[in-house]
């Protein structure tokens, strides 16, 4: 009977009862899609470093590494010197021309059968030990045996480690460095937990576990062997941090959900307890109901999610063709959350509702320590990324945690509030129930917060990136291609006397301390240091670092550095936004200059740029040709693309709290519907009443704002002076700029304003009234 | 503005109904009453038979379902059964004043602005020393800028009628305004509300069980227990 009864009140305001459905379904959507993304960028990130090299978890590395190092290291290994090692083998990692083309050879020890490349279908199925594994870019440019087709990065080639050195044109003995897998659990934790949240591992700081090495040794991780995947997987992390904020605003809106329902349902819970139902009993109805409405929006929500997520990475990718799958992962993750919130929420808004006094003690003090160990995290850069995020994470919750104490506040001194009478009415009343719209203005804060924040950050570190393009783009043209016709190229513009002004790069990847550094030579005058910073021109012996480079190496500006025995000194460190590697510029009378050797492009200044490249283009038809103002315009859609997920997400949250203002809102509605039917009758009409929707609108939007413009403006300064360096070497400087402050802003008091102004289900409003 | 003289309050053969599911629930059938301006009228009557329909007709709050209902109001006559719903709001803010049972005073609004609430959205402020005046005659001076959550139902319900009475309305209507105070707080409120109307020349609809409060009007009107 009871659950006739409960059934019946649900069915007699189906615009309540489907709008907690939404909620909900909105709340897994947003679960769902942002952990299919993370997870389709996550594989692709992966498939960027070949099984056969990401299947080790360190690296070792050591001058001159000859394959007589490696097999005194293996004797180590065998007497058991190397504690903690699982597993070493030989590795040569090296990038050499092979007709005209860059290509990565990549060579391993092919008696390891874990090591066998796992080639497509389409490939050959005939083995031959001197054979090669290549992607399909290289497959009719070799003249050696092809043992199968990979699906890697076009210009990869696997093979055994003889092969590799004859490629190469090496000495048998000659090795790249020896691949190790060392057991860390810590590391396999990470690991795990990456499956419920993609990206999630790259939040920590690489860790190097103490192993006893003879002298001479160093050890790498993978991410410092990989910058590119590393750097990926930093993007992801950023992404899927902003994802665990649309997760946080779907539980609030659960929650929010839960108390609202709670609200509507209790006069009638209040009557069958007149009738002797226990009060026990009756939370276990409306649990079971809590849970039947998180399971049905689950469902809807993960086909709803997997349909958003593909939308969206279409919109992201237009050219890609990504199919999404579901896992066991996203299914767990989304009716996890949607039944633990739903069980929790009911349970906690069940107390409240019953008045159970409960000390907010604890969980003040829970919160001093959280804000305690949030500012280490800011403070200690071996925290990580994931230090930053959560510190981000516990200024949250501490502004969650201030709301309802701010609310009650701010009662105390509404009779401040002045105007018109209706006005005056609407916004006192939006900060008159406290636990009703607590947890829905949390959402709203948190939601705008970060879109302050994320705005602070996009719109500093644009600026940033438009003044090192402007420094950067100081040739009004340049060619890139086949080395060749780059050099025949320069031959032709020395000559030109339309040139002003020309530049030749030579680019090569060099391994600084056994770490992968990007090398680029030119002649650095004083014109070509400027284009870096405020620096002069480079003497034989200076280098240039980027900022990545600076801090990977731990150096700074005066420090000496070795490579291929040459001492250098660091003249200066600059911006280098978009590198994924980190970076050293030369000059090319450096004794390291030899390196490289092939000329990677041209810049050149001239007074009829358009004119030059029509020239150029005829002359040179196999060079790619772009003009200064189409790489600037090509750099900031690139940089605009990059944070369109972030908008997104953004927008999700947005739309989340959005929601949540207006069940809360409902909720409210509810206590003050004795006021509403008094309106009535002291003859308010519709226009006032909607103006009063408004005001209540402005009202919490304004509170929200409270706590969301100071708090923004702090993520926006962890996020440039924390989270940027920590995930890819570089400092962005805030700056506080109106636009990204206002549209945020504005959003919130949107939301607000439309939550208010949301007319349906009014007349369901009077339905639960018990009294006249 | 006073009611004008004669008969100025007319229900003429009003009939109401609800609907209950798929059953039409009869409250009021053919009922035909007037009233004089000035007079107070008891509605008595059984739970369910019709009372608080009367006042949300009068309020025009609800039309009827057949019949006819007209407030003079000097020189003018509305029909409330015909009248627009914006005309029927227009009435019930300038010229009627309502008293319920569980007071319904707003929340957020200090007493003062409970009170002066109905001058405001009249764009009357100068009702503001009247409503200060109202206060004070009952007893309330000193919960001025008290919020009404904090006060005893009989200062709530003199507050709501106060704020009934400070647009000084032709009609007021009260619907069971003792049903929720104790004994002394019922006989205070119904000396202010039968004095005033009294002295301000208001007419009183009063819808009541108590048989006391009923006896204070000048007419009774009895109504059955519907089916």
């Amino acid at each position: 009977m009871i659950a006739l009864a409960l059934g019946r009140f649900l069915a007699r305001t189906p615009w309540s009862s489907a709008m907690a459905l939404f909620g909900v379904t909105l709340g897994v959507i947003s679960i769902v899609s942002v952990h299919l993304i993370s997870a389709s960028i996550s594989q692709r990130l992966d498939g960027l470093v070949p099984v056969q090299l990401a299947g080790f978890s360190h690296f070792l590395h050591r001058s001159d590494i000859a394959s007589s190092h490696y097999f005194e290291l293996r004797r180590a290994w065998r007497k058991g010197q190397l504690e903690g090692v699982t597993a070493i083998a030989p590795l040569i990692d090296e990038t050499t021309d092979i007709e005209g083309s860059a290509v990565r050879v990549i060579g391993v020890d092919l008696f390891n059968p874990a090591l066998v490349p796992e080639a497509s279908s389409k490939s050959n199925s005939a083995f031959d030990w001197l054979g090669v594994w290549v992607d399909e870019s290289l497959i009719d440019k070799l003249d050696l045996p092809v043992n199968g087709i990979l699906d890697a990065p076009p210009g990869t080639l696997i093979t055994d480690i003889g092969p590799a050195q004859e490629i190469l044109g090496w000495p048998p003995s000659r090795l790249s460095f020896l691949g190790v897998q060392i057991n860390d659990t810590f590391q396999q934790t990470i690991d795990l937990l990456e499956n419920v949240m993609p990206g999630f591992g790259s939040g920590f700081p690489s860790r190097t576990p103490a192993v006893a090495l003879p002298d001479g040794w160093r050890l790498t991780t993978i991410a410092e062997q990989h910058p590119a995947r590393a750097f990926g997987k930093s993007v992801l992390f950023n992404i899927s941090a902003l994802g665990l904020l649309a997760l946080l605003v779907a539980w609030l809106l659960i929650y929010q959900v839960a108390v609202s329902w709670l609200r509507r349902l209790w006069p009638v819970f209040e009557r069958l307890h007149v009738l002797g139902a226990d009060w026990a009993m009756l939370r276990h109805y409306f649990l079971v109901g809590m849970i039947i409405l998180a399971t049905v929006s689950s469902v809807v929500g993960i086909g709803l999610g997997l349909l958003l997520a593909q939308w969206l990475l279409k919109a992201a990718m237009p050219l890609e063709n990504i199919k999404l799958q579901l896992d066991a992962w996203v299914v767990i993750k989304a009716l996890g959350s949607s039944l633990s919130v739903c069980i929790l929420g009911g349970l906690f808004a069940f107390h409240r509702a019953a008045q159970k006094p409960s000390s907010s003690l604890p969980a003040l003090i829970t919160l001093c320590l959280l804000l305690i160990a949030a500012g280490y995290c800011l403070l200690e850069p071996a925290t990580g990324l994931a230090g930053g995020f959560f510190s981000i994470a516990v200024l949250s919750l501490a502004s969650g945690f201030t709301v309802i104490p701010l609310l009650r506040s701010l009662r105390r001194v509404s009779s401040w509030i002045k105007g018109p009478y209706l006005a005056r009415l609407s916004l006192r009343e939006s900060i008159w129930y406290p636990q009703e719209v607590g947890a829905a203005l949390s959402g709203l804060i948190l939601a705008v917060a970060t879109a302050i924040g994320v705005g602070l950050m996009v719109e500093s570190f644009r600026a940033d990136f438009a003044a090192m393009l402007e420094r950067r783009l100081d040739y009004d043209m340049v060619a890139e291609g086949d080395h060749a016709a780059l050099a025949a190229l320069e031959q032709k513009i020395a000559s030109n006397s339309s040139v002003n002004r020309y530049q030749v790069y030579r680019d090569t990847e060099i391994r600084i301390r056994g770490l992968p550094v990007s090398l680029r030579v030119a002649r650095v005058d004083d014109q070509e240091a400027r284009r870096y910073g405020e620096f002069d021109a480079l003497t034989a012996t200076e280098v240039l670092l980027s900022e990545q480079a600076a801090r990977m190496l731990d150096l700074d500006v005066g420090s000496t550095i070795k490579a291929d025995d040459s001492l250098m000194s660091v003249a200066g460190i600059f911006s280098g936004f978009g590198d994924v590697q980190p970076r050293v510029v030369l000059d090319q009378g450096n004794t390291l200059a030899g390196a490289a050797s092939k000329i990677e492009s041209i810049g050149v200044k001239t007074s009829d740029p358009q004119a030059l490249l029509s020239r150029v283009r005829v002359d040179f038809p196999g060079l790619e040709l772009r003009l200064q103002t189409e790489i600037r315009r090509a750099a900031m859609d690139t940089f605009d693309q990059t944070f369109a997920i972030t908008t997104v997400l953004i927008a999700i949250a947005l739309l989340v709290a959005t929601l949540s203002i207006y069940i809360a809102v409902t909720s409210m509605r509810l206590n003050r519907r004795t006021g509403s039917r008094l309106l009535l009758t002291l003859g308010v009409n519709r226009v006032e009443s909607i103006g009063m929707d408004f005001a209540l609108g402005i009202g919490i939007g304004l509170v929200a704002l409270t706590l969301a413009v100071p708090l923004g403006l702090l993520f926006g300064w962890i996020l440039c002076n924390i989270i940027n360096p920590r995930a890819f070497g570089w400092t962005i400087e805030l700056q506080l700029m109106g636009s990204a402050l206002l549209q945020p802003v504005l959003m919130g008091l949107a939301a607000a304003v439309f939550a208010g102004l949301l007319r349906g289900g009014r007349a369901e409003e009077g339905y639960a009234n018990v009294r006249r | 503005m006073k009611i004008g003289s004669g008969h100025t309050l007319i229900l003429n053969g009003v009939s109401k109904s609800y609907s209950d599911g798929d059953k039409q629930v009869e409250v009021l059938r053919d009922l035909s009453i007037s009233i004089d301006a000035g007079q107070s009228i008891a509605v008595t009557g059984p739970s369910g038979s019709g009372k608080s329909t009367i006042l949300n007709l009068l309020a025009g709050l609800l039309t009827p379902d057949a019949g006819s209902i007209q407030l003079s109001i000097g020189q003018r006559t509305i029909n409330l059964d015909s009248a627009t719903e914006r005309e029927r709001t227009a009435v019930r803010r300038q010229h009627i004043g309502y008293v319920y049972q569980f007071f319904n005073l707003v929340p957020t609004l200090t007493v003062f602005e409970n009170v002066c609430l109905p001058a405001r959205l009249n764009k009357r402020r100068e009702l503001d020393d009247h409503a200060a005046a109202l206060l004070k005659r009952f007893g309330l001076e000193s919960r001025f800028h008290t919020y009404p959550g904090v006060l005893s139902g009989g200062e709530q319900q003199r507050i709501a009628v106060a704020r009934a009475l400070v647009m000084s309305p032709p009609l007021l209507l009260a619907d069971e305004p003792t049903g929720n105070l104790d004994a002394a707080n019922t006989e205070q409120v119904t000396d202010l509300l039968f004095e005033t109307a009294r002295e301000l020349g208001v007419t009183l609809v009063i819808a009541t069980h108590n048989i006391e409060v009923a006896a204070r009007a000048d007419l009774q009107l009895k109504l059955g227990a519907t089916d």
